[in-house]
Order: structure tokens, then sequence, then C-alpha cells
């Protein structure tokens, strides 16, 4: 189906939280894949299971009380499920990388910046000088081969011992500096010199998600996972960082995998868009495609929703009744009980599993609606 | 930014100032005790078959028949000169008891916090780690076991039950007195002083006894610390960024996220010489060991009214002064704090 | 909540009088609710809780049987299988069928011992413990409340912040047997003793409480509504107080009973005829390797019982205190909105 083999295949995930108050259905039986070199955007509105997505697939989640009921997640084809608790390390950094949300909280609080991007580089180096195992051999992020696991050399405990200043292995540390200056230049951190020796409480928060940024990069992973990264930050300071993952991607070429609520962050940032409803992808395709011509009610709606600046006539058209609790959600398709397309089926069929959207231009347009083509007629 | 050495030479300063008030107050508080709230010490000291000119005569000796303000100005000044009375029983100054004894119980102290610290913070990290399951439990039952223990309970059982059966000495800090000089009165400095290396070992054996009933009994206070600091920090998300760097998970918990969680715990186990510095009085006595602990014990005990002031006043300034050791310690390792 | 504006000032306080006291047996009811939801989830807490029951109910026994029976039947009957004061002709017996710790080298049944022990250090562990509770909360609120400078109120506040920090700096068990040993030997001397080392600890938790409420953004907007401020602070500060109180005072009861056990051990507490597990620790010390169960019973008998209040306490305050609840329930659940839903369930 896919031309390039698939950097990220995702098929039939489904994850439930189980706590106390009941078992919330986190997502249910997702398939996507992620093309190397493209950019996928996963859009949803707050509890639409996109965090748990992006933390489940480097398995960051926490097994009680998260349990991944069924699916696997393929990352360059190793079933990232399937790993030993000890493997996982390998298969992060320069594997699959991440950034976060709240800059502030992202960084250490005790370590000062320098420590902090060295500390990324070095676990790159050592992987790739084979001094340590990996899963993936870190050359340049398209040329991974799946080779063996190197054998164990002489572990990353110099990593252990906190850079303070005048303490530490000075050689080392020299080796790193270019390395680490480089990588904040990357970031279009102006004079970095001046902040190497800042504590993160020191930094504003868009420098700290730029730094955020270069320690993702400095590993060179294959793909990198942004969970709203700008969501925290700055109207302002929103768009300079969304400028400068954009011209990242084409300077560094790592496949982005980019999780926001916002709507027009994504269609800046993303080739793909996958839309979450209650945890279901409902559509996916070329955001192009889906933007302009959204082929399920959800979409549409959504779209529909966003104000438009100039609009002076009449309410704002927002969705009905509200999104369901994951505990709750209601039976056949999810969205059927706010949909305008409903029939019958609807409430008891859960709709196709993401076929080609009738009446959609490209190939990879797929909705999970089995009325997809009566979309465009949503007023 | 506020944390220059300048920054934090004045941080020192002003709450080494602040220590003065706290001082004098127990200074007074331990006249009141001593002074005014017991009954007649003379007929103590004199023994049950005393005569009363007996009494009367140790009264006038000691200045206790003086009108309390009289008493306290000469208590007062004779504190401030140095003079801090004698034992009445032997006549040796108490200051050089004192000075003698102390630094014995700091060597068994900080012996005590390396042990807690080695293994009550991994404990903590731990428990942590597997909050809610058996590992927690199981620590938990742990570290409340010790904290449950009366300390003579457990001075008891280890120097008579355990001790012997392992092995391990029992009795004071040597085997035999020393032949070497004692410049510091601390066991294991003074013989690597003088390169006695045999006495070395000899008085780190006697010293592992007595330390480790020290540290189990109060090990909950380190563990209980890490464990609900490293709680509020492990779902934090730069612990995520350290595991997405490819660390792996020891160094995840214990650069990253102890590191921030040993901010609370330093400052908690400063705060806490007052429950080691008690610990050491029954502890002391049992092991023998010759440190200012066991001269609280006898001189509460044998009415040694002069020891007891001494001591006390003694202990109080400990512990003021390891709680400004804490905050001075808790100003370095947070980053964030500004040094006012 | 009233749907028109309230009249006169009486129905706005007649109101609010309603509001304040249905809030506070809600407080009470939610309070007890989540105690018991927490009890069932926490086995190691349950366990200290039924523990501690236990040996309340059997202290209890141990009183009022003898009294009970003198007053019913004419004559007294002991909980206890021997009078702790006989000496039997079995010395220095391991535990049997008959005597089921053993009996020391007197011939006295050990079990008897320890039992009429209990009574004694439980009610000091409740007693003295509650005392200072009282008095050192009292002084706290004082304290946090009114604390304005310039004002009466204010130099007294700092009289008694002063004097607490003073008494903070002795370590407890060096101040409480100096104490003992300055009020002479005996059971009262020993109990004032640690009183007067316990209360300043509560003097700084509620102070800290109060203080900790007062600058809450509810206050002012409270104050601003025309409420009387001594009115807020008390029912916030009150509500507030109640968890940390209780668990402090559960752990408390612990460490005062090995205080005074401890002054009762070095010898200048409870008299060598009144049972008590510390003296009796002392008593048989040098009987630890020839008959050791004389010391171990009566150690074991204060480890128990400082145990079970400790596993009560340390578990209360692991769910009490909110910080570490809903870390351990945030822990978990990256997303906002279900980690909210959940944290919510769990409260």
């Amino acid at each position: 189906m896919q031309m390039a083999e698939a950097l990220l295949d995702i098929r039939g995930l489904s994850i439930d939280y189980e706590v106390g108050a009941g078992v919330f259905h986190a997502i249910s039986d997702l398939s996507l894949q992620i093309t190397p070199g493209r950019v996928l955007g996963i859009v949803g509105e707050t509890g639409s299971g996109k965090s748990t997505l992006a933390h489940a697939i480097p398995r960051l989640l926490q097994e009680p009380p998260a349990r991944v009921r069924s699916g696997r997640i393929l990352f360059r084809g190793v079933d990232v499920l399937e790993l030993p608790r000890w493997k996982l390390p390998l298969l992060r950094g320069t594997g699959i990388g991440m950034i976060f949300q709240e800059p502030i909280n992202s960084l250490n609080p005790a370590y000062r910046i320098f420590d902090q991007v060295a500390e990324a580089v070095a676990v790159r180096k050592l992987r790739d000088s084979g001094q340590t195992p990996t899963l993936f051999q870190a050359v340049e992020p398209h040329d991974y081969s799946r080779g063996k696991p190197v054998k164990t050399g002489p572990a990353l405990l110099h990593a252990a011992i906190p850079h303070l200043p005048g303490i530490g292995t000075g050689a080392r540390r020299e080796a790193l500096r270019t390395e680490v200056l480089d990588y904040l230049k990357l970031v279009r951190i102006n004079d970095p010199e001046t902040i190497l020796d800042l504590y993160p409480h020191e930094l504003s928060g868009g420098m700290r998600q730029r730094v955020m940024i270069a320690i993702a990069l400095s590993e060179k992973p294959a793909l990198l996972i942004a969970d709203e990264p700008t969501s925290a930050l700055d109207i302002t300071i929103q768009a300079q960082v969304l400028t400068l993952m954009k011209e990242l991607l084409e300077e560094v070429r790592t496949s982005i995998l980019f999780i926001s609520h916002d709507l027009g962050v994504i269609a800046e940032m993303a080739d793909d868009v996958g839309v979450l409803y209650a945890g279901h992808l409902v559509e996916f395709g070329p955001v192009e495609d889906v933007y302009t011509n959204p082929r399920h009610p959800y979409t549409k709606l959504l779209l529909r929703s966003v104000p438009n600046r100039y609009k002076t006539d009449g309410p704002l058209p927002a969705l009905t009744g509200s999104v369901p609790s994951l505990a709750k959600i209601p039976p056949g398709c999810p969205f059927h009980p706010r949909c305008p397309l409903a029939r019958e089926i609807c409430s008891q069929d859960p709709g196709p599993v993401l076929e080609r959207a009738k009446g959609a231009s490209a190939s990879t347009h797929l909705s999970a609606c089995y009325f997809s083509e009566e979309v465009a007629t949503i007023g | 930014m506020g944390r220059n050495a300048s920054d934090l030479v004045v941080f020192i300063g002003k709450r080494l100032v602040q220590l003065v008030p706290v001082v004098l107050g127990v200074v007074v508080i331990t006249f009141f005790f001593t002074h005014v709230a017991v009954q007649n010490p003379c007929a103590i000291w004199a023994g049950p078959h005393a005569t009363q000119d007996q009494i009367d005569a140790c009264l006038v000796r000691f200045g206790l028949n003086r009108p309390l303000t009289d008493q306290f100005w000469s208590y007062m000044t004779n504190l401030a000169a140095g003079d801090w009375g004698s034992n009445p029983s032997t006549q040796i100054s108490v200051l050089a008891t004192i000075s003698a004894a102390f630094p014995a119980t700091l060597e068994l102290v900080l012996a005590s916090l390396v042990i807690m610290t080695v293994i009550g913070i991994p404990l903590g990290v731990v428990a942590a780690n597997g909050a809610g399951r058996w590992t927690d439990h199981l620590v938990r039952t742990f570290y409340l076991s010790g904290w449950a223990t009366p300390t003579y309970l457990g001075a008891v059982v280890l120097a008579i039950g355990v001790g012997p059966v392992l092995g391990l000495p029992t009795k004071g800090d040597f085997t035999s007195t020393p032949t070497f000089p004692r410049p510091t009165h601390m066991s294991v400095v003074d013989a690597l002083l003088a390169l006695n290396f045999p006495a070395v070992g000899d008085a780190i054996l006697h010293l592992i006894l007595p330390a480790s009933a020290l540290a189990f009994l109060n090990l909950g206070i380190a563990t209980r610390m890490t464990r609900t600091s490293m709680l509020e920090i492990l779902p934090l998300d730069f612990v995520k960024t350290a595991r997405m760097k490819g660390l792996s998970e020891f160094l995840v918990l214990y650069k990253h996220a102890l590191r921030n969680a040993l901010i609370s715990t330093i400052t908690i186990m400063g705060i806490t010489a007052g429950v080691l510095l008690s610990g050491t009085v029954v502890i002391e006595n049992i092991f023998q060991w010759p440190g200012m602990g066991a001269y609280a014990y006898d001189a509460i005990t044998g009415y040694n009214f002069q020891g007891t002031i001494g001591v006390v006043i003694m202990f109080a300034i400990v512990v003021v002064l390891s709680n400004l050791i804490s905050d001075i310690l808790y100003g370095l390792l947070d980053p964030r704090v500004e040094w006012r | 909540m009233t749907e028109t504006a309230p009249q006169t000032r009486n129905s706005s306080s007649r109101a609010e009088a309603t509001l304040v006291s249905k809030a506070e047996a809600s407080v009470l009811r939610d309070f007890l609710r989540g105690l018991l939801r927490v009890l069932r989830a926490n086995p190691l807490t349950f366990v200290g809780f039924i523990l501690v029951l236990i040996l309340s109910v059997l202290a209890l026994l141990v009183v009022l049987v003898p009294v009970v029976t003198q007053l019913l039947l004419g004559h007294t009957i002991l909980l206890t299988p021997f009078d702790p004061n006989e000496l039997t002709t079995d010395y220095g017996q391991p535990p049997s069928t008959s005597h089921f710790f053993g009996t020391d080298n007197l011939g006295g049944d050990i079990f008897s011992r320890i039992l009429t022990a209990l009574p004694l250090d439980l009610a000091i562990g409740f007693g003295i413990t509650g005392f200072a509770l009282l008095v050192g909360g009292g002084l706290g609120l004082v304290a946090g409340f009114w604390d304005r400078p310039g004002t009466i109120g204010g130099v007294v506040s700092l009289v008694i912040l002063r004097v607490t920090d003073v008494f903070l700096a002795f370590p407890s068990l060096v101040l409480a047997l100096a104490i003992a040993a300055s009020l002479g030997r005996g059971t009262g001397p020993a109990m004032l003793a640690v009183l007067v080392t316990w209360w300043p600890y509560y003097v700084r938790l509620t102070r800290g409480e109060v203080l900790a409420v007062k600058h809450q953004p509810y206050v002012m907007a409270a104050r601003a509504a025309g409420v009387s401020e001594v009115r807020i602070l008390f029912r916030h500060v009150l509500r507030n107080l109640l968890e940390p109180l209780l668990v402090y005072y559960t752990l408390d009861i612990g460490t005062v009973l090995v205080t005074f056990s401890t002054i009762s051990f070095v010898g200048i507490g409870v008299p060598l005829s009144v049972p008590e597990w510390g003296s009796m620790v002392e008593l048989y010390r040098r009987f630890l390797q020839t008959q050791p169960w004389t010391v171990l019973s009566a150690g074991g008998a204060i480890f128990v019982t400082v145990l079970a209040f400790s596993l009560f306490g340390d578990g209360l305050r692991d769910i009490l205190d909110p910080r570490s609840r809903r870390a351990l329930v945030q822990a978990a659940i990256p997303s906002t909105l279900m980690a909210k839903a959940a944290a919510a369930a769990e409260a």
C-alpha cells in the first residue's frame, strides 16, 4: 500500500485506563502509519486520547492503571509492545524522541542547560561508536538499518556524575561542548554560550522549548513525537517555535508525529492529519484534502466551528452536545448522538475501519463514516 | 541572580544572628527547670541520712540559698565565662567533660547518618517506584518497625542478643584503652592520625553496632521523606524527558528524579538531628560509648545538675546549628532559591 | 444557595449559620466515608487500625472488669490470669499454657504484668498527646489568628512563637528526662515532663495551618462579602486542621509512649511496683540471654502497640495528604480530562 516502509505502523491499538471510578476506553481500535520524512498531525479535543496515543508509542504509559487491550505498535518493524522493559531505553532517544507541552516542567530544574543538552549528545555518541547497545544504529536519520544490538561496552556512567562547574570529566565536557553549541544554534538561539551555565528557571518559555527541541534533535531520532509543544506558549512565541520547527523539517528530515488540539497549528505543520474523537480515529488523509473536503461529519462540524474572524451574522456554529465520557462511549459509531447524518445503523455498527472515503480525491484519504459522501451536504 | 558568593555570606550571617535569641532562650529555660522547678537538690545529693546541717552547708556551698535573681545572674555570668560548674561528686569540670565527649557523639551520629543515607534513601526510591504495590508495603513495614522499636529495646537486643552472636564488640569505642594520643576524641580519626591501622579497624568494629542501632531505628525519617518527594516528582515532565533521552531507568531515577527529591530529604534529615541526639542518650549508655549521650544519662539520673545544665544546653546548640546547616544546604541544593 | 439576596443582616447570618452547620456535618460525613474507603484499600493501614481497636478494647476491659465485678459480684475478678503482683513458685519458666509469656525470676506471670501495664501506657499515649494537642493547638491558633504587629495579640503571638522555638531546640527525650529528673521521680512528674516537651510541635502545626488559610483568595473574597473574619478562619481552618492533626496525633501516640517508657526505663519514671513496659524492660534486661521471654515480651508489647499506631497513622498520612494522593493518581494518566475525572473520583 505505502511506497516506503512505514516508519511507524500502529494496528488495532486499544488502550484502557482502569481506575477506581471505572474503565476509561482511551483508545479504541486505532490504526495508522507514518511514512518516513512526513509530518503526521493528530488533532482532537481534550480527552480524545491524543496524549495517550503519544505516550503509548514509546511506552511511557504506566501499566497499571493503563492497559493495552490489543494491537501492535511496529516501529521500523519492531513491536514496541513486545519489548522487554529493559530494552525500552534502547528504543528511545535515538529511535524515538519526544517533546512535551510545559517547558518549565520538561527540563530538570536542578541541572544547567549545558549538562542537559550534553547528556543527550553523549547518549547518541556512545551509541554511534558502539560503546553502548542500541536497537538502531544512529548514523543519519534515514540510514537506519535494523542491526543487531551491539555488544555492551562501558556503561554511560560518566553521565551519572552531575557536571558541576569545575568538577567532572573536563576533557569529555570540551568534546561535547561544540556539538551542544551547534544544536543550540540549530534551534536559532543566538549567542548560545550565554545560556550554557543557566538553569531552566532562568530562561523564558520560548527559549526553554527551543532547548527541548535541541535536546530531542541532538539524538537524531527517526521519529519525533511532539505532544502539544506550543500549547503552553504565548501566541507570538508559538508562531516563532512553529516557524522554527518547519525550517528544521527541511534541515533535519526527522519524521514528526505532531499532536495538537489547534486546527490551525496542524494545518501549518502537518502533511497528513488524523482526527481523533473519543479515542477513535475517524478520519485520516493529506491535510489539504481533509481540511478542504472533510469526509466525516465530526471533522466537518469541527472545522466549521472555528470562528471566522470576519463573520458577523448570527451565533457561532458550535457542535451540539458534548464529548462523551470515555467510560461511557456510545455504542456503534461514537459520534452518532451528535451527528446530523445519523441513521439507525450508526447506533449499532461502529462504522468501517477507515475505508477509502467516497468522493475524496487522494487515495490515502480515509474516513470512518458509512456516509462519507454526504458530508459535503452538512451546512 | 542572587546566588553569588557575597549573597551566600549574607545568607549565612543573617541566620547565625537569628540563632542568638534562641540560644538565650534555651539557657533561660534550662535555668528554670533546674533551679526553679527542682525541689531541693541538696537533699538529694547529701543522701537520705543527711542531717539538716549537712544540707544547709551544701546549700551555702552551691549558693542555692540566695534569691533566685542572684542565682540567675551568677548562672549566666558563669556560663558566659566558661565556668560550667563541676560534677559535685568528682569535681571534674563539666565543660571539660563535655568537650571530650562531644566529638565521640558526633562520630557516632555521623556514622549513623551515613548508614541512613546509604540504605534509607534508595529504599525510599524503591518504595516510590512501586507505590501502592508490595515493594511499597514491604519497605513501609521495614522502616515502621524500626520507628516502632524503642531505642532502649533495640539497643538492648543488639547489644546483648545480636552482638555476641555476630561477634561484634558492644562495649566502648576501643577494646582496650588506646595508648596513642586522642587529639580529636573521635575513635576512628584518632587512630588514623596515629597511623595505628589495627586500632582503626578496632574502632570501626566498635562503631558498627551502636551506629547501626541508631540508624535503623530512625531510618523511617529518610525513607519516608524520600518516598513522598519522589512521588511528587516522578509524574513531572522532566522525568519523561529523561526517559525519552534513552537513559536507563537507574539513571532516570537516581540522577534526575532523586536529585530533586533530595532537597526535601536532606532538609528533613538536618532537622531531625534532635531525634538522633535523643537516641544517643540511651544507645551510648548501653553500648558504653564515651559520648555526650552517656554523659547526659549519667548526669540526669545521678542528679548532677551542673552536668545536666551543661549537656542540655550543648544539645540544644547542636540542634539549632543543624537546623541552620539544613537551611543552608537547602539553599545550595535548590537552584531556584535566592540567597537572602 | 439562596435564590434572592438576603434582605436583612439577621437573615443572612441565619442562612450562613445553617450553611456552616450543614457544611460541618457534611465535612464530617465525607471525612468518615473517605476514611472507610481508604481503610479498605490500604491493607497496612487497616491492620494498624484493627490492632489499635483491639488494644484499646483490651485496655478498657483490664480496667473495667475488676470494677464491674466488684460492683456486681462483691469481689474482684481480674481479667488477667494472675494477679500482676503475685509471685508464684514457677520461677523463670518459659512460655507455656498456664503462663502464656512465661514467668520472671521471682515467679511473676509476665502475661498478666504486661496486660496490666496496657491501660497505663495506652492512657499515657492517648491522654498526654491529647493534652499536648489541646494546649499546643490552642496556642498555635492564637498565634496564628491574632498576630497583627502592634496589637496586644501581636505581642502575645510573638511571645508564644519565641518560646515555642526555644522549646523546639531541645531534643525531646533529653528535655523530658531533664524535666522528669528535676521534678522528682514518679509517674506524675514523668507525665508532666512529656507533656511539657510535646506541646510545641502542635503550636507549629496549627499556626502553619492558620497562616496557610489566611492567605487564600477565598478568605479575602469572603471578607469582601461581609463575612466576619474570625468566622471564616474558624470554619476553614478547623476543616483543614482536622486531617493533619489526626495524622500527627496518631503518630505521636506512639512516640509519646516510647518517650514515657524510656523515662521509666532510665529509672526516673514509674516506680518499680507499678507495671509499665519500659521499666519492665529495664528490670529484665540482664536476663536477655538466660530468660529472653521476659525482656522480649515487654519489649514486644511496646513494639506491637507503637507499630499499630504507626501503621495506622502513616497510612492515614499517605491518604489524607492531598499532595501524595493526587500524585499517586496523576502519575499514571497523561490525559488531562481522564486524570481529573479519576482524581475526583478517588478523592
